[in-house]
């Protein structure tokens, strides 16, 4: 195969896709009118997959973010932000509309937001006056984005900056058609080995796709990335590539598309953890970490030794991604599109490594899987502010609706974040859940429930064949690995906890009960 | 000229369709299997016209399929010497289209039933189904079951030509209904 430089690779891709992007957004130019142009532009960078529990900016032993925390000097810093599910799916859905996963109904793999709730968007919200940018690499993440197209001035193919398509048939090739498109090729014609249950609807596409992850392990190794380049398991890229051809396309595209609203969701850290060959064995040490044993609802039995060098790769591949953000917001910074801009960093969902698991969307909602980090940069901030109550990522919907003088609707799951209007009130209860085994337009019945209230934290797994509904409870500020479970202690926090959480699920299954 | 003499060398039309109606109605029942098998859940998150959407893209994905396969076919049938599959096309089109498609299906299923943690192991299910196809192509017609065998394909390909009523017009629809939805 006829390798491109990476260089050229990025000035073609930069010039074709600003091209594109001042085309579409003429028409907002021409209309907009000029008291638009005093509003702030606002920049939201998503890295999927980052726990908020491995990065050195919240205090991990291993220094995997000097720029984050570089960054983190003129920002506001979240401590205690959680979101609302625990793979891309329900986290960004609810990160997108402000709402709990149990009212926008985006709880299953690939799974889409309720027809009826489509609306109630970020772009849709933030109106016609911002020119409203959207790019994922994350295909689940793009399924949404696509419900969202009518709201989007313009939604970047997922594979820009990408060089290697690993799937025989991307959605990408029907870009007229690419919302439904997506969902033929990723829920049915194609086969996603991964799938509990696959039954691809085409057996050509299926059989290509099969080969392909029985010849490709490891795609794509190189000299550069001799793990692999990093990959969607659709296209592999390299972060340099990606980051600094988005870094290129915002300067291009922002300086004529005012006020400016962009989503930039990236790939990277998720699994596969493909970090850079300068960033591999930059944390040789094991970490001393507390023994966890395996949990009963644990899909998965890795022993510890396996958990600590996927941890390692894992934080070596969330430095990488961190040198890389720190070049392309240097950058930005440099050329004076910052200066009127809110910038945001946050994450779709954590990553797990301990009781037998790795990853995420499993049972366990422990607090690594839906800790996620939160900063966000305004215009001419010259100092930190640390906030330690605790924060959802739906909250984002209506303080960036704050920021960008929209009224914020009543039907709004999330609250302004303290910083930007709202409090800091320890008394919050908020509802991190996952229930991809649960059909999406009925009562929830097979989940696990989180309810977050003060420094408590209050697990419920129900309905899991061959096992009891369980509950249990921790404190987070005393018992930050969660090992005490005080459920059976602690009567009086967990039975208040209990019918709260109890009385919540059971508000959200009304709608969904059969008349 | 020389596309006429590549003509002589392709089988009548008639057992061309014979052999397309086998391709074609193997990997559409495939499709519409698993199809069904998903509706359930996809009544929940989709309207009907969605729904029609990826059942109309899938058929196309289904026409693409079987016309490739076809094509292959016609290909080999031009390249080899007409003995070896021209002459009876009918039926030794049918055992290899078969074949092929089967062994798709064998891989797939075998992935679907064991999942990727049985990684190569995976490709005996379609390599069991090519060399069977293989011995049944090479029994010899003296054998009581290659005649068999010969009259069952001829009836069963001739019975499948019914199905290319109901499919035909339905990947015409489906064909416009996607051109329509990506160019127009």
């Amino acid at each position: 195969m006829h390798r491109i430089s990476r260089r050229d690779f990025l000035k073609t891709s930069a010039a074709l896709v600003a091209s594109a992007t001042f085309a579409g957004t003429s028409r907002i130019l021409s209309s907009a009118d000029s008291q638009a142009v005093t509003k702030p532009n606002i920049l939201v960078f998503v890295f999927d997959a980052m726990s908020a529990r491995n990065l050195s900016l919240y205090g991990y032993s291993r220094r995997t973010t000097p720029n984050l925390e570089k960054f983190a000097e003129r920002a506001s810093v979240y401590h205690r932000h959680y979101s609302a599910g625990n793979f891309t799916t329900s986290g960004t859905a609810s990160m997108l509309t402000g709402l709990y996963p149990w009212t926008h109904r985006a709880i299953n793999y690939r799974g889409m937001v309720d027809r009826s709730l489509v609306d109630r968007n970020f772009f849709n919200l933030i109106g016609k006056e911002y020119t409203r940018v959207a790019f994922t690499q994350n295909l689940w993440a793009d399924i949404l984005l696509s419900q969202f197209e009518k709201d989007l001035d313009l939604h970047l193919p997922s594979d820009s900056y990408s060089q290697f398509a690993d799937s025989l048939m991307q959605p990408d090739l029907l870009r007229k058609d690419r919302d439904l498109a997506y969902f033929v090729f990723q829920d049915f014609l194609n086969l996603r080995v991964d799938d509990v249950h696959p039954y691809p609807g085409s057996l050509f596409l299926a059989s290509a796709d099969l080969a392909r992850a029985l010849a490709s392990d490891r795609p794509y190794v190189s000299a550069e990335y001799p793990r692999g380049l990093p990959t969607n398991h659709d296209f592999s890229y390299e972060n340099t590539s990606v980051l600094e051809g988005m870094g290129h396309f915002i300067q291009g595209s922002m300086v004529q598309s005012l006020p400016y609203f962009g989503y930039f969701h990236f790939w990277s850290p998720h699994e596969p953890y493909s970090a850079r060959k300068d960033f591999i064995g930059i944390f040789p040490e094991n970490l001393k970490l507390q023994d966890k044993p395996r949990h009963s609802f644990s899909a998965s039995n890795f022993s510890d030794q396996s958990l600590q060098k996927y941890r390692r790769e894992y934080d070596e591949f969330i430095a990488d991604v961190d040198a890389e953000f720190g070049r392309v917001i240097s950058s930005l910074k440099n050329s004076g599109m910052l200066q009127n801009s809110y910038v945001i960093v946050t994450s779709d969902h954590g990553e797990l490594f301990e009781r037998g698991e790795q990853g995420h969307a499993s049972a366990l909602m422990y607090a690594p899987v839906t800790h996620i980090p939160l900063l966000i940069a305004a215009p001419g901030q010259q100092s930190r502010s640390d906030f330690h109550s605790l924060t959802s990522n739906l909250d984002l919907l209506p303080t960036l609706l704050q920021i960008a003088g929209r009224e914020i609707p009543a039907w709004v799951e999330g609250r302004l974040l303290p910083g930007f209007g709202g409090n800091e009130d320890e008394s919050r209860s908020i509802f991190p859940m996952m229930a991809k085994d649960n059909p999406a337009f009925r009562p929830v019945k097979r989940a696990t429930f989180t309810l977050l209230q003060g420094p408590h934290e209050l697990f419920f797994f129900t309905g899991y064949p061959d096992h009891p509904d369980t509950f249990e409870l921790y404190n987070l500020q005393e018992d930050p690995d969660e090992l005490h479970d005080l459920f059976s202690r602690d009567i009086n926090t967990a039975a208040r906890m209990k019918d709260e959480l109890l009385e919540a699920i059971s508000a959200a299954n009304r709608n969904y009960q059969k008349k | 000229m020389k596309s006429i003499r590549i003509l002589h060398r392709l089988p009548n039309r008639q057992a061309i369709l014979q052999v397309y109606a086998v391709i074609a109605v193997m990997f559409s029942a495939w499709t519409i299997t698993a199809f069904l098998w998903k509706l359930s859940a996809w009544l929940l998150i989709l309207n009907i016209g969605e729904i029609f959407t990826v059942f109309s893209y899938s058929m196309v994905a289904n026409l693409l399929e079987s016309l490739t396969v076809l094509l292959l076919l016609l290909i080999v049938c031009a390249l080899l010497p007409a003995s070896l599959l021209r002459d009876d096309f009918v039926v030794r089109g049918t055992m290899v289209a078969t074949g092929l498609v089967g062994s798709l299906m064998a891989f797939v299923k075998l992935q679907m039933q064991f999942g990727m943690e049985s990684g190569m192991k995976l490709l005996i299910g379609p390599l069991v189904v090519l060399l069977l196809t293989a011995i049944l192509l090479a029994v010899p017609p003296k054998f009581h079951l290659a005649r068999f065998l010969h009259s069952a394909i001829q009836w069963i390909s001739d019975r499948m030509l019914v199905f290319l009523y109901i499919l035909v017009p339905l990947f015409a629809i489906v064909l416009a209904y996607v051109i329509f939805r990506n160019i127009l």
